[in-house]
This record gives structure tokens, C-alpha cells and sequence, in this order.
């Protein structure tokens, strides 16, 4: 099967052009399927972030569907808001969706997201998460990757706290679906956001998205590196369906992370130890994902 | 239907009456028992809303947000921290034109610890853009949670309804709860112009520039303005058909007076006590009670105390380096006028110390005495 | 997208319609707060207070402009798109959609063009990959059987994994039309001129076929019973079926080209005859057997390889000896030698003078000759045949060491002293090379070397004269032939109309290997005439998985041994399908979607068959021209 048979995205565009997120931002092209996945029928939640910006200056919008911008930390309370008041109307088909970046979500909304996740509200929730603050001009967030540049970490006192694993945590919530996502593999978001439609309760899509900007890497480069997070196995794709059954989405052979590493300024300033380091820390998450799959 | 209940519960009550459809629920001493009551409705279907219990004051107002976003009546009740913590989230609802109508027990401010009595919570959002109530009694709750349903989706704004802590939430008086088909009467469901519709798919608070913000601010302001008439005409309406009303302020025993106290709250039903008591020796003193803080009203203001020569306001709050915020803000009525009364800052009742009747003649006594005030705030329950 | 008027729709001055609008990406509502009147939206009504705006034709470009206080609604909804923002003055590079040439079209020497049919072939189009390998050469099912393949020894995809095994999907290709109705020739412009061909080979074949196809008169005298050159009578049956031949030679017939065989100019009629024709193309190939010029050698059990290649494919019972020698490196004596086998030898060996690397048979040919047993011995050379009784009882033979190449610039082998040996043997055939017989040739045709001399397209200095094939050229395979033939068709054409040019020569070039496309011929490209050849770090291997090549099904040695049949058996649609899809199509859009799927900007339009950049909005992020897996995207810099 060839990958444009795997890709059965519908034509229909709900972003149009003219919006203004950097050359080849990949939380664009996510949106783009996102969107493409939920249809018109659509409310989406945007706190604080790129995407406050992005769909562009009042009174104008880059979104062709419903947007709905929110202060910081409250993608997941504002969210459980609408779904309730859209009940509450009896309209049960719309779908509800919380945009938020990983600061948003890993750091500041985290208190929402979780109570929105104990309470089960029923949205999905998509954490873009390109790794910092971006927007405001990468400053570190707690799913900022060990040893990586930011304004806030740099190169003289570099991040040494491990990445926040998100994933964990919202599936220790028990919530009935929670899966990660890579902008280079557009096919398998688009479905996982399918999935998570037709599922009741909270959704929550950790979504790896690359700011060219932030992370120092040419703008062509924004898929390449991104698809070289999950062949490196850094960030591997996988689903947790009703807090136990794993499954891995793609399997890749062993590929050093230096490739992943190498290709991006933020992380010029690894020595090689560094990279062994990271290396190791790579290996030893796979093997416990790929153990937990298959148990 | 004439009952006995809590001041807290004249308020679920009126949410039940409102049509409420989506509650966010938060406990904080003395806010608990509006949301037990509500949770209690709920729970048995003798209303029908979505009672959220969320993880936070912030969440509850976030979850009001969305709610009334998407075109529903919200409501949440909080006091003190919880308040002061949604506070970011006051400016948006009212940016945001969304007629949530909140219930505020006026509870102290931290640090230290305090759970009792006092307005610095709910006067320290009056810049955000919600209409404030300052209720003396449980019918007025009732009644003004009612009404600020309805004045709120007419002016597009937020509604505050403020009840003392434990003086007005835990004292069981008897109320009348009105029939629910008259309150439908009264109010009718809401339809707003704009909301969260995916058949009409718009993208709502976008990114302003500076060449538009000033207008979508004047824009609020307009409508503050333009509330002071609306509370009128709602109040109105509502002694239409449930014979009762409160206005802007309310002047008690003002014929003639020389020296008018300024108050609100529960605060002000001990006030008419001592009036009585001072009118009974034929001294010519009145109060008038301000229930809607926000919008200010300086013309009723104006108009009341006309021929008022002196004025002490009882603040049971304070404005660090300031002073008392009901009697700073009744000094800018008369800012750029040349005549008006004098007016005197008294500052007493924080963190819940009762304001005694003794605590007022005192500051009336005080106020016949001098001819100005000594100090911009003056404290007279403090000790020496 | 409609929506409800925000407003009472009673008072709606203009229709709304209820479905969605054909052509309107977006459209806005905007509600006036002084008069409750929604002015709407169809092309021809505007409102009178608001600037509104809808889509036409896909554009909507106005920016809103809100003059005046009471034009700002309450509460920040957006009114418009931000089309008006053309993001693509933020651009320094631009992509730009090009082709580039793949590296199996610049090696076909028969200019086959082979990423195209290998596409067509991947969507099951059959027929249409059988008829645009008919543009540029009429013997899909010979060379799906028998060419040396250069393409997939250039074809990118070895680099990766293994080479596409294009010449087996070729096969499939060709045999898969084999019951299909020939194309029916009615619009065919008829022309006056007729030309002449000698030689019904490969070249001289494929020249007919071309000038035929132009609607030229074409005559090939053919020397011997029944046209096809070396594809009658130098390849054996087991590699290319006699029935394979006649088949495409029949095709080429049918577009007007009538073929007079045992008719050799020179003998059964004189070259000056010719003269009638308006040209003449000569490919008369190479079919005299170069001597060993060594004693012993008319001995009887020696026989030339060409020669007996000949009489076996037509069908004569040699009873050649058990003890087999073959003597030569190129196709001719592997393919004598697995003859040999096949007709009951007990051992087969070859005597080779240069070492394997050197061997000019293709190598392929030389595995299936290893694996049928016969028996290769390197740096061996023939100095006598021993004889008894006229007959072949032996060769003595001398060991041979490499020193530097020749002119041919193969390594010269020379002989190491009192190194000489015997072998038995019982019968020696000879397969040392050809020669062309160039003596019917007029004084004027300059030949050298055995050579017929012409210019890249096949001109011999000589006013209407041509030649190709084996008799002009040391590159001696069925696909040059071919191509030679399809050169001077095209030479002979320009020759004719009395239009020739070197540029128009250069823009018909498939890379820079001498191939040349007939298809570029008549239908130029829109783009560069001859682009870039792809390289493999050009390809995005990221969309490629690691998959080995197909395996020609083929007859095991038990089913082979005493037959002659077809040693191949030919792919089955599956393997087709799955042997396809491992093309990496380089250079050329195959419309996999990749940069319409990555670009951020919506920028990327799908049109029917091919995409558009919409410079408008086009960031010039550089995505797509990364993703490309076949690089068929450029990225350069803008000009302002």
C-alpha cells in the first residue's frame, strides 16, 4: 500500500492562507489535519500561544470553522465549559477541542488539564508541544527535552531536568485514550484525531510539533527532523487505550539519535558524552514501551 | 412561597429560578453552602443544569466562560482567595461580553487567615468590568440574582452579587421564593447575538490591534453606563411582578438630613437601627445605602445628598495607601464640583469584627463633632 | 460556507442560500448594530454600511476596514479571511516544480523512456506502457528478454537496496499486449519519399519501424530467408522465442514496411539500384566469424559459434561431441556454449584469454551459464588444435597474464612463457567476435576497420546515406541497434525535409549518453529540453522501506536440460504490482501528494494531473521541496 493510499484526507481545507505562522511551522500543518479530522462541526479552544497569533489580527481569522481564544492555563476548564453549556443545548455532535501548547499544558494548565481528566469532560485535548515557550521566544517549559538551548537554559547552564513525561501522567488520569503524534506522519494524527472523536470522555493527543525557529533547524527541515524524532526512537508513536492496552504505531529499526540531535542548533553544544547520555535514556524508555506493549 | 433559609440558599434558590444551566462549583468557607444547595437540586432534577466540580476557582470561572460562550446561563459562586484567584479570568469574562452572574460572599483576603466578613475581595475586581450588587438582606439576594441575570444579558456584561460572609450567607431569614412561572415571566432564556455556533463559524477574541482596542473598551464602558438605566427599568419590571425593588442606592430617613451615613451590605440594617435611634432625639441624621457599586452611582449619589453637609461613609474594606474604596470613590463624585458634602472615611468591621451599633454612633458622634477629618481614613474600632 | 444571519433572518434583504455555495470558501455575516439588517452576500448586493465580503473565484483578498465606532461589533468575532495577507512577500527562496531525467531514461540505448512505463505499469495501465515504449522502439518483448539492461545498473534504487528489475516488467509489459489489436494507422500523414533499409536486423528494423510510423514508404532488403538479424539467428531460443520475434516484426510491418528477404544487395541486386530511393540506411551488422588464425583450425568438429548458432535456431539436429570447447568471452560463445549443453554435450568449457572482469558477455548470462555447468577457464589462450584423422581430438592452449589495456582499452593479455598445456576435447567452437562484410559497399561509403563511419545520428558523409547497427559501431548490443535505427529515422526525416540542426539534435537528448527520445522529437517538452540526470542523494529516502527486488520466476536445470524452451518464465501481475511500486520515480511527479500534504501554507494547489504553487502565499518554507521523495521540486532564490 502506497502512502497516499494510507492518506485518505478529505480535500476540504479549514485554515485558509495568509496566516501568519513562521515558515514552516509544523503546529500549522497539524492544525491543518486536525481540522481535517473533526470537520466543520467543530469548536476549537486556543489558550496563550502561537496560535493566538497565527490565525492572524481581528477582525480578520485564518480559521474557516468555530475558534474560540482563551486565557493561558484555561484550554482544559474553558473546554469542559463549552462541552457542558453544548449539552446542555442538546447538541451532542459537535466535537469540542483544547489546542494548547506544551507550556500550557505541561506547565501552567496542568491543574485544568488534570481535573478536566479526572472528571473525564469530554474533548479532546491536543498538546502541541514544540518544546518551549515559543511564542514567547523560547524560554524553557518542563517538556523542554535534557541538555536542550533555550533563552532560559543556555548553553552555560544548560536544562538538566529530563523531559516532563506527559504521557504518563494523563494515563495514570485512566482516561479512555491517550496517544502520541508527530507532525512528519500526518496519516496517523489525522486518525488518532478521528479516533478520538468518536470516543466519549477526555482525549488526549501529545502532539510532537517543530518550530523551526526554536529549535534552530532550516525551515525545509521541519519534517525531516520531526520524522527523525520518531525513527530515533526519541519520540516513538503509540496509543493507550483505556489506561492499559499500549500500542506501539510504528516500530523503527534502530537509528543512532545523533542524526536527531545533529540536525538542529539546540542542541549544537552536546559533547559526545552528552549524546551518549541521551542516548542511553533513549534505549532504556524504548525497551520499557516496547515491554509494556507486549504484556 | 415564604420560607426560612439561609442567605446562602435564598441564592441557590434564585439560580434555580433563573433557569441556571450550567453550574461551576468550588468550595470555599463561607461560598459552600450556595453549592451544596445547587448540588442538591441538581442531584434530585428539580433543576436542570450541569453542575461542574471543578478543580479550582480559576477552572469554575474558565468553565462559566465557555459555558455562556456557547450561548447558556452560568453561574459560580466564590469569596476571598477563590475570587482573588479568578481574577485574571473577571477581566476576560466581562472583555469576553459574557452575562455570567457570580454570587460573591465578601470574605477577607489573606495573608494572614481570615474566613470572616469583609469587602477587600470583591471591591479589589472593581476594575474588571463586572457589575457589582451589594445585597443587605436574603430577599435581596434572591431577588437581585434574578435580576441580574436579566440586566446582564441585556448589557452584555458580567454580574456580581455580593452577600456578606456568614452575616448575610449563615442567618436564616424568612424569604419569599417567588413562583417559577412568574420568574419565567420576568426572565426569558437566553438568546444572545453572538456565540460559539459551528453553523455560524467565527473565531471570537482574536488578537486586537491598539487601532481597534480603544473602541471595543469604550464599547464596555458605554454599557456600564447604559446598565444604570437597565438595573432601573429591570427593577421595574420586577416590582411589577413580584411587587418589591431596590434601585441604584437606597435613601433612608434623608428628609432634612445634615449628616447622611454611607454604607452598604448588612452593615446597613444596623445603620437604620441607630438612625431610628438619633431621628427618635431629633438629631437630623439619614443613610443611604449603595447596592450597585459598579456601575458607580454618582448622580443618585449627587442626588441624594444635595443638601448633605456632612458624610461618613463605613468602609468595611480598604485600599492600601489609600483609603476606604466606597468612600474614595464618593469623594471623585464630587471631584471637580465646588460644593458637596464633607466628606469622612471610616474604616471598621475587617475580617469580620461586627459593626456594632455602638461602633456607629460613635462614628456619628465623631462626625457631628468635627469639622473635617483629621486623617483621609479614619478607624474608629481600632484599638488603642 | 453559509451561515444564519445574525439578525432576524426575516428581515435578510438578500438571499441566503441554504446549502453550501459552489466556489464561496468563506463567508462572513456581519451584523450592523445601528440597524438590525444583515446585509448579505451574493455577488451582486453589498451593504451599505460595511465593507462585505465574499468568494468568488476563490479569491477573497479585501482587508475589512472598520472606519467607524459603530462598525466595531461588541464583541472581537472575526469578519474576515486573511487572504488579504500575502504571505508570499515573506519568500526568499521559491519552489519551483521541475523534471529532472531519470538515470534508466539517459542509459536506455534504445531511448526507451523507462520512469514513464514503469509509472504506468505501477497503475496497471498496460496497454499505455506498451505504447509509449512503442514511441521510442518497436521490440518491447527482445529487449524485455534480452537486452544487458543499463538502466538497471544505473537505476537509483540500487544505491538503496537492489536495482528495479525494469527489463522484467518491460517483458510483462510487452506479453501482456500480445493478443492486443495492432493500432489502426488512418490518420497517418502518407508521404512521398520512400527510403531504402539493408539489413532486417535490430537497427534496420527499428529504423523501418520509425520512418514507417512517420508515413514514409519503406523497403528492407533482407540477405537471408526471414528478417530479424541476430534476433533470428544469434540468440537461442531459450533466451528469445523465435514466435517473440516474428510478433513485433509483424507489427512493424503493419505500418507499411515491406520486408524482401533473400535479397542481398550487392548480389541479388546491385547497390546502384538503390539509387531510386529518396535514402538509404545501411545495417547490414557484423555475421562473419573472426578466425583463430591458429593451425588446426579447419579441422572437422570445429565450427564457428555464429554459424552454429544460426543453424540451430533454424531448427537443424546438430550432434556436436561430449567434450565441448568454447573458445571467446562475448554472448556469442556463452550462448554457443549453454546451446551446447542443452544438445547433449557431457562438458562444456570456455577458453577465455582476459579474466572475468574483462569478459565483454553480460554478467548475467554468464551466472545462468555457471549454474547450467558450464565451465569458464580464465587467461587461457588456443595456440594449436590437435587433430587426428581431420578430426578434433585437442587444443594446446597457453596460460595468458593482464598488462595494460589496449585501444579497445581492455587489458592486453599476454602470453607467460613455457606455460602451455593440452586439453582433450572433441569438438572447438570458435567465438572470438564478428565481422562486417562491408565489401557490397560503393567506394564512396567510407568504412574503417570493418566499420561503416557516421556521425553520432547515423549521416554518412555521403548525401542520403545512413547506416547503423552492428556495421557502424564496437558497441555491439540489440538496444544500441535500436537506437542507432531510431537515430537515423529521425536523421533520415530532417534529412528529407530539408531541415537539419545540431540544436535540434541536442534538444531530443536523454542525458548525456547519446540517447535520444523520439517522443521529445515530436511532442518537445514544456520545460528544459534536456534536464538534469537525478542523482540517488537527491531521492528523500524517509518514504522508501528497504525492499528486495523481484525474482524472475525461471525454469529449474532438471527442466532446462535437452530443451531449448524459454528459460523465463515471466512476472505474474502481483510481482508487477509489487516490483513497481519499489521505483523511486526519479525526478519526475508521480502525484504522490507529499507537498500538498506538508505545506503549511495551503499554497500547494492539486490540479488533474499535476500541482501549483500559489506564489501568493507561498512562505518559500522549503518543505515541500524536501519531501519530494523524488526530487522533482527545486528551491531557488527569489528574485525581487
Amino acid at each position: 500500500m502506497s502512502l497516499k493510499d494510507l492518506r485518505q484526507f478529505p480535500e476540504e481545507e479549514y485554515l485558509s492562507s495568509g496566516h501568519l505562522a513562521c515558515a514552516g511551522c509544523g503546529a500549522a500543518i497539524a492544525m491543518r489535519y486536525a481540522l481535517k479530522a473533526l470537520g466543520e462541526e467543530t469548536i476549537v479552544v486556543i489558550p496563550a500561544s502561537c496560535w493566538s497569533i497565527v490565525p492572524g489580527v481581528f477582525p480578520h481569522t485564518a480559521f474557516k470553522l468555530t475558534a474560540y481564544h482563551v486565557a493561558f492555563e484555561t484550554a482544559a476548564s474553558t473546554a469542559t465549559g463549552i462541552k457542558a453549556g453544548l449539552e446542555m443545548k442538546g447538541d451532542l455532535g459537535t466535537s469540542v477541542m483544547a489546542w494548547a501548547g506544551d507550556g500550557a499544558t505541561f506547565d501552567i494548565g496542568f491543574q485544568a488539564l488534570s481535573g478536566a481528566a479526572e472528571r473525564n469532560d469530554d474533548f479532546i485535548y491536543v498538546c502541541n508541544d514544540n518544546e518551549a515557550y515559543m511564542n514567547t521566544g523560547t524560554q524553557r517549559s518542563s517538556a523542554t527535552p535534557y541538555l536542550a538551548w533555550t533563552t532560559t537554559t543556555p548553553t552555560s547552564a544548560p536544562k538538566m531536568e529530563p523531559k516532563k513525561n506527559i504521557m504518563e501522567i494523563m494515563v495514570a488520569h485512566q482516561i479512555p485514550y491517550a496517544a502520541t503524534a508527530c507532525v512528519a506522519y500526518p496519516e496517523d494524527f489525522y486518525n488518532k484525531v478521528r479516533k478520538a472523536k468518536e470516543i466519549k470522555g477526555l482525549k488526549f493527543i501529545h502532539l510532537l510539533s517543530t518550530c523551526p525557529t526554536g529549535w534552530r533547524v532550516p525551515s525545509q527541515f521541519s519534517i525531516k527532523v520531526a520524522r527523525l524524532a520518531v525513527l530515533t526512537r526519541v519520540f516513538p508513536l503509540y496509543e493507550v487505550e483505556g489506561g492499559e492496552r499500549l500500542t506501539i504505531n510504528v516500530k523503527p529499526e534502530f537509528r543512532p539519535v545523533r542524526d536527531y540531535l545533529k540536525m538542529q542548533g539546540r542542541f549544537n553544544h552536546l559533547a559526545d558524552q552528552d549524546i551518549e547520555a541521551i542516548q542511553q535514556n533513549v534505549e532504556k524508555t524504548w525497551n520499557k514501551l516496547v515491554k509494556r506493549s507486549e504484556s | 412561597m415564604k420560607k426560612v433559609i439561609e442567605g446562602s440558599h435564598a441564592v441557590s434558590y434564585a439560580v434555580m429560578l433563573s433557569r441556571v444551566q450550567v453550574i461551576c462549583a468550588y468550595p470555599i468557607t463561607p461560598q459552600t453552602h450556595i453549592v451544596e444547595k445547587l448540588s442538591d437540586l441538581c442531584s434530585t432534577g428539580e433543576m436542570q443544569a450541569k453542575f461542574l466540580k471543578v478543580e479550582s476557582e480559576h477552572s469554575a470561572m474558565a468553565g462559566c466562560i465557555g459555558a455562556s460562550a456557547v450561548g447558556t446561563r452560568a453561574f459560580t459562586a466564590s469569596s476571598s482567595q477563590g475570587l482573588a484567584l479568578m481574577h485574571e479570568l473577571l477581566h476576560w469574562a466581562a472583555g469576553a461580553r459574557l452575562p455570567i452572574v457570580m454570587a460573591n460572599v465578601n470574605r477577607s483576603l489573606g495573608a494572614p487567615w481570615n474566613i470572616w466578613c469583609d469587602q477587600t475581595d470583591s471591591l479589589s475586581q472593581r476594575d474588571t468590568g463586572w457589575l457589582q450588587f451589594y445585597c443587605e438582606s436574603s430577599q435581596e439576594a434572591l431577588d437581585t440574582v434574578i435580576q441580574a441575570y436579566k440586566i446582564s444579558e441585556k448589557v452584555s456584561l458580567p454580574s456580581m452579587v455580593v452577600l456578606d460572609a456568614f452575616y448575610l450567607s449563615h442567618t436564616f431569614e424568612p424569604v419569599n421564593i417567588p413562583d417559577r412561572g412568574r420568574v419565567d415571566r420576568f426572565l426569558p432564556p437566553y438568546e444572545p447575538k453572538y456565540r460559539l455556533d459551528p453553523k455560524v463559524p467565527r473565531s471570537f477574541s482574536g488578537l486586537t490591534p491598539p487601532d481597534l482596542f480603544t473602541e471595543m473598551r469604550y464599547q464596555i464602558q458605554e454599557a456600564m453606563e447604559e446598565a444604570k438605566k437597565v438595573i432601573l427599568r429591570v427593577d421595574e419590571e420586577f416590582d411589577a411582578l413580584f411587587g418589591r425593588r431596590y434601585g441604584l442606592v437606597e435613601g433612608y430617613r434623608l428628609e432634612d438630613a445634615e449628616l447622611v451615613l454611607v454604607t452598604s451590605g448588612t452593615a446597613a440594617s444596623t445603620a437604620r437601627d441607630v438612625i431610628d435611634q438619633y431621628r427618635d432625639d431629633g438629631k437630623p441624621v439619614g443613610l443611604l445605602k449603595v447596592r450597585t457599586f459598579r456601575p458607580f452611582p454618582s448622580e443618585e449619589i449627587r442626588k441624594a445628598l444635595k443638601n448633605v453637609s456632612k458624610v461618613a461613609v463605613i468602609d468595611r474594606n480598604i485600599s492600601f495607601g489609600m483609603g476606604g474604596i466606597f468612600a474614595e470613590e464618593l469623594k471623585s463624585v464630587y471631584g471637580n464640583e465646588e460644593e458637596g458634602p464633607i466628606i469622612f472615611g471610616y474604616i471598621a468591621g475587617l475580617g469580620g469584627r461586627d459593626i456594632t451599633r455602638e461602633t456607629i454612633s460613635g462614628i456619628i458622634e465623631y462626625t457631628f463633632e468635627e469639622d473635617r477629618p483629621k486623617k483621609p481614613s479614619l478607624w474608629p474600632d481600632l484599638r488603642r | 460556507m453559509t451561515g444564519v444571519c445574525a439578525a432576524s433572518p426575516a428581515l435578510c434583504a438578500g438571499s441566503l442560500p441554504a446549502g453550501r455555495q459552489e466556489g464561496a470558501q468563506y463567508q462572513i455575516i456581519n451584523h450592523c448594530r445601528e440597524a438590525p439588517r444583515c446585509a448579505c452576500l451574493s455577488a451582486d448586493r453589498r451593504g451599505e454600511l460595511h465593507t462585505l465580503f465574499f468568494e468568488a473565484e476563490g479569491r477573497m483578498k479585501q482587508k475589512i476596514n472598520l472606519k467607524h465606532l459603530h462598525d466595531i461589533p461588541p464583541i472581537s468575532i472575526s469578519l474576515g479571511t486573511m487572504l488579504w495577507n500575502e504571505t508570499g512577500s515573506w519568500r526568499y527562496l521559491r519552489p519551483k516544480y521541475v523534471v529532472k531525467t531519470p538515470p534508466c531514461n539517459e542509459a536506455c540505448p534504445a531511448g526507451n523512456d523507462v520512469e514513464g512505463f514503469m509509472v504506468l505499469a505501477r497503475q496497471g495501465k498496460f496497454r499505455e506502457a506498451w505504447e509509449l515504449i512503442k514511441e521510442e522502439s518497436p521490440f518491447p518483448g527482445v529487449c524485455g528478454r534480452v537486452c544487458f539492461h543499463p538502466c538497471e545498473s544505473s537505476c537509483n534504487r540500487k544505491e538503496y537496496d537492489e536495482a528495479l528489475a525494469i527489463h522484467s516488467v518491460e517483458r510483462f509489459v510487452a506479453d501482456s499486449q500480445w493478443h492486443t489489436k495492432r493500432v489502426r494507422h488512418a490518420h497517418r500523414i502518407r508521404r512521398k519519399e520512400q527510403i531504402a533499409v539493408i539489413g532486417a536486423g535490430p537497427a534496420g528494423l527499428a529504423c523501418a519501424y520509425h520512418l514507417g510510423r512517420m508515413g514514409y514508404g519503406v523497403t528492407v532488403f533482407e540477405a537471408h530467408s526471414a528478417p530479424g538479424g541476430v534476433l533470428r539467428s544469434g540468440i537461442p531460443e531459450y533466451r528469445l522465442p523465435r514466435s517473440i520475434v516474428d510478433h513485433e516484426i509483424q507489427d512493424i510491418q503493419s505500418w507499411g514496411v515491406e520486408i524482401k528477404t533473400n535479397t542481398r544487395v550487392g548480389k541479388d541486386m546491385p547497390f546502384e539500384a538503390l539509387k531510386t530511393f529518396q535514402a538509404v540506411f545501411i545495417a547490414t551488422g557484423a555475421h562473419e566469424s573472426r578466425p583463430l588464425n591458429v593451425d588446426g583450425e579447419n579441422l572437422e568438429g570445429v565450427y564457428s559459434g555464429l554459424d552454429l548458432l544460426k543453424r540451430i535456431k533454424g531448427g537443424e539436429k546438430i550432434a556436436l561431441g561430449k567434450k565441448v570447447s568454447v573458445i571467446g568471452g562475448g554472448n556469442v560463445a556463452i550462448d554457443v556454449a549453454r546451446s551446447a549443453l542443452r544438445l547433449g554435450a557431457e562438458s562444456v568449457e570456455i577458453l577465455y584469454r582476459r579474466s572475468r572482469e574483462e569478459m565483454p558477455a553480460f554478467s548475467q548470462e554468464v551466472e545462468e551459464a555457471h549454474r547450467e555447468g558450464v565451465k569458464i577457464h580464465f587467461l587461457v589462450s588456443p595456440k594449436k588444435v590437435l587433430g587426428d584423422g581431420g578430426k578434433v581430438t585437442g587444443v594446446e592452449c597457453i596460460r595468458m597474464k593482464l598488462a595494460e589495456p589496449d585501444e579497445s582499452g581492455r587489458k592486453k593479455a599476454i602470453p607467460v612463457e613455457g606455460s602451455s598445456f593440452s586439453m582433450h576435447t572433441d569438438t572447438l567452437i570458435t567465438a572470438i567476435g564478428e565481422a562486417s562484410n562491408l565489401g557490397f559497399l560503393p567506394e564512396e561509403i567510407p568504412s574503417r576497420e570493418g566499420l561503416i563511419q557516421t556521425d553520432e545520428m547515423g549521416f554518412v558523409h555521403v548525401r542520403g546515406y545512413f547506416a547503423g547497427g552492428d556495421a557502424a559501431t564496437l558497441d555491439r548490443t540489440v538496444a544500441v541497434a535500436i537506437g542507432s535505427g531510431k537515430k537515423a529515422a529521425l536523421a533520415i526525416h530532417e534529412y528529407l525535409q530539408g531541415s537539419w540542426s545540431t540544436q535540434r539534435f541536442e534538444s531530443i537528448r536523454v542525458g548525456s549518453k547519446g540517447t535520444i527520445s523520439a517522443k521529445k522529437y515530436f511532442h518537445p517538452p514544456k520545460g528544459e529540453a534536456n534536464p538534469p540526470v537525478m542523482t540517488f542523494k537527491e531521492i528523500n529516502t524517509d518514504y522508501f522501506e528497504h525492499h528486495g527486488r523481484v525474482s524472475d520466476p525461471s525454469l529449474s536445470l532438471e527442466e532446462r536440460r535437452g530443451t531449448f524452451h524459454e528459460i523465463h518464465l515471466g512476472l505474474i501481475p502481483e510481482m508487477v504490482e509489487e516490483e513497481t511500486q519499489r521505483c523511486f520515480n526519479c525526478g519526475v511527479c508521480n502525484q504522490c501528494d507529499n507537498c500538498w500534504t506538508f505545506c503549511p501554507d495551503m499554497a500547494v494547489k492539486k490540479k488533474k494531473d499535476h500541482y501549483e504553487i500559489d506564489y501568493d502565499y507561498c512562505k518559500g518554507c522549503g518543505i515541500c521541496f524536501v519531501e519530494c521523495p523524488r526530487g522533482a521540486i527545486l528551491l531557488e532564490e527569489e528574485v525581487r
